[in-house]
């Protein structure tokens, strides 16, 4: 299993497969899916599938996989092994979704939930095998959310396609279970690998497994804590545990419109403000007032620096070395000073 | 200057030799004012797309844009080392560090050209052709 591609960008996510066995292309197949990393507060979340031909199904049942959870990382490892083995009649593909994807998207504005993103990563891993020429035929599923509404979903997306989802499918069906395995082990060695972006200096790399409730877990989320920043992107931001760590410890954020208003002058000579389009939304009460600085021209007036007042100062701004409520502005040249 | 407010003094002595700074706009305010380790945590998770940069801030996707202080100005970041205690008093800024291009950054959608801070930036350039002497024969 080549993580590679993943690696060069964890920020975002990719999706990575075995190569389609002709098998697979030749006869009617079953799929299985399952993911990996859902309740952690750290780390990628993965959506694996397995496949292999209706037909060959005892030879899989002989390969002895299980429920990805009974088994120690070790046994997954094998087990895993065990599948490359069989790749004459066994497929798999993987869509491992970054925590910094996990937490822009719980966050964005347009609330996308963990459910539907599962959802859909799962819908975007079935097309793509289909796509790949897989002859797929049934599906079976380890529900997220509940199971009947999953499978409508589902049905409805695939008509063509026989669709089973079930709870703890991983352990009632061979394919779901070398899903399970799969999902797993590429979650393991992401965060076992996992490099940070970031440059985090003296902090400690040990994060333990990652669930909110593994004491490792929580300590390193108390100690790598930045107050302006908060976490590296390996933390998923949307946890309520790390949420509850940010909001006692880390400096507030609050949201604000665009740095520079426009004004324009209406009739009676009244200058009003004409905001940016959106408000932002960082879930705070915005501010509105106008700046007090305006530089009048016929017609339209133009706030260019509005920072000269910082009481009514309207930008936030980051050097390489401050955040500051400081002060930036657009002045003149000295040339151009010296001319005044 | 709106009428209330003292005169405010810039001491531009410092200008020639002033250090050049990295400037980023983020569209939240963060109450903190003092160092913060944005070449650490920040600069190095930016990555450049095709379209326009994106980064993340607090789990919170920004796109953001670079763009270049218009012709013939320069951007100074100024600092305030005591602030006065009346609105009456004089008050003195100090240069702390120029720059000749910042990254603006908005949350979800790149910055787009209906976006205020571009628009502004565009309008050195507006007013100057507006009244820049029209020749007779343009007339």
């Amino acid at each position: 299993m080549e993580l590679g591609e993943f690696e060069r960008d964890n920020a975002e996510s990719c999706r990575l497969g075995s190569p389609v066995p002709e098998l697979c292309r030749a006869g009617p197949c079953c799929l299985g899916i399952d993911e990996a990393g859902r309740g952690p507060v750290l780390g990628p979340m993965v959506y694996g599938v397995c496949y292999c031909p209706l037909a060959k199904q005892e030879e899989l049942g002989a390969l002895k996989m299980a429920d990805s959870k009974t088994l120690t990382e070790a046994e997954r490892e094998q087990l895993f092994g065990t599948l490359d083995g069989a790749r004459d009649f066994v497929g798999w593909a993987l869509h491992i979704l970054s925590p910094n994807l996990i937490s822009t998207s719980m966050q964005q504005r347009a609330k996308y939930n963990l459910n539907a993103l599962s959802h859909d990563t799962a819908i975007g891993l079935i097309q793509h095998v289909l796509d790949a020429g897989v002859q797929v035929a049934e599906v079976f599923v380890d529900t997220v959310g509940p199971a009947e509404k999953y499978q409508e979903k589902l049905k409805r997306r695939f008509p063509e396609l026989e669709v089973t989802v079930r709870p703890k499918a991983d352990s009632l069906f061979p394919i779901v279970s070398a899903a399970s395995i799969c999902a797993k082990v590429a979650r393991d060695r992401a965060v076992k690998n996992w490099t940070f972006p970031e440059d985090l200096g003296d902090v400690r790399m040990e994060y333990g497994s990652g669930y909110p409730n593994d004491p490792k877990t929580k300590e390193w989320l108390v100690q790598c804590l930045d107050p302006v920043f908060g976490y590296p992107q390996f933390v998923r931001f949307s946890w309520s545990t790390a949420q509850t760590i940010l909001e006692s410890k880390a400096v507030p954020v609050r949201c604000m419109r665009a740095g520079f208003w426009l004004l324009r002058k209406t009739n009676k000579s009244r200058v009003r403000p004409v905001p940016s389009r959106d408000p932002r939304s960082w879930g705070f009460k915005e501010e509105n007032e106008a700046p007090s600085d305006t530089a009048q021209y016929p017609g339209v007036s133009v706030s260019f620096c509005p920072c000269l007042d910082p009481r009514n100062c309207r930008l936030m701004g980051i050097t390489d070395t401050h955040t500051s409520g400081g002060i930036f502005c657009f002045g003149l040249t000295e040339a151009a000073l010296k001319n005044k | 200057m709106s009428e209330s407010s003292s005169p405010i003094r810039l001491d531009l002595s410092s200008l020639r030799g002033a250090p050049q700074d990295v400037l980023h706009l983020l569209p939240c305010e963060v109450e903190h004012n003092g160092s913060a380790p944005v070449d650490r945590y920040f600069t190095p998770a930016i990555r450049q797309g095709s379209q326009e940069k994106s980064v993340s801030f607090r789990g919170r996707s920004l796109k953001g844009q670079e763009v270049m202080v218009p012709q013939g100005y320069v951007g100074l970041v100024l600092k305030e080392d005591q602030r006065p205690c009346t609105e009456e008093e004089e008050r003195t800024v100090r240069l702390k560090s120029t720059f000749g291009t910042l990254t603006i950054w908005n949350l979800e959608r790149a910055p787009s050209a209906d976006d205020g801070l571009l628009l502004a930036l565009s309008w050195p350039g507006i007013a100057e052709a507006i009244h820049a002497p029209v020749s007779r024969k343009e007339q």
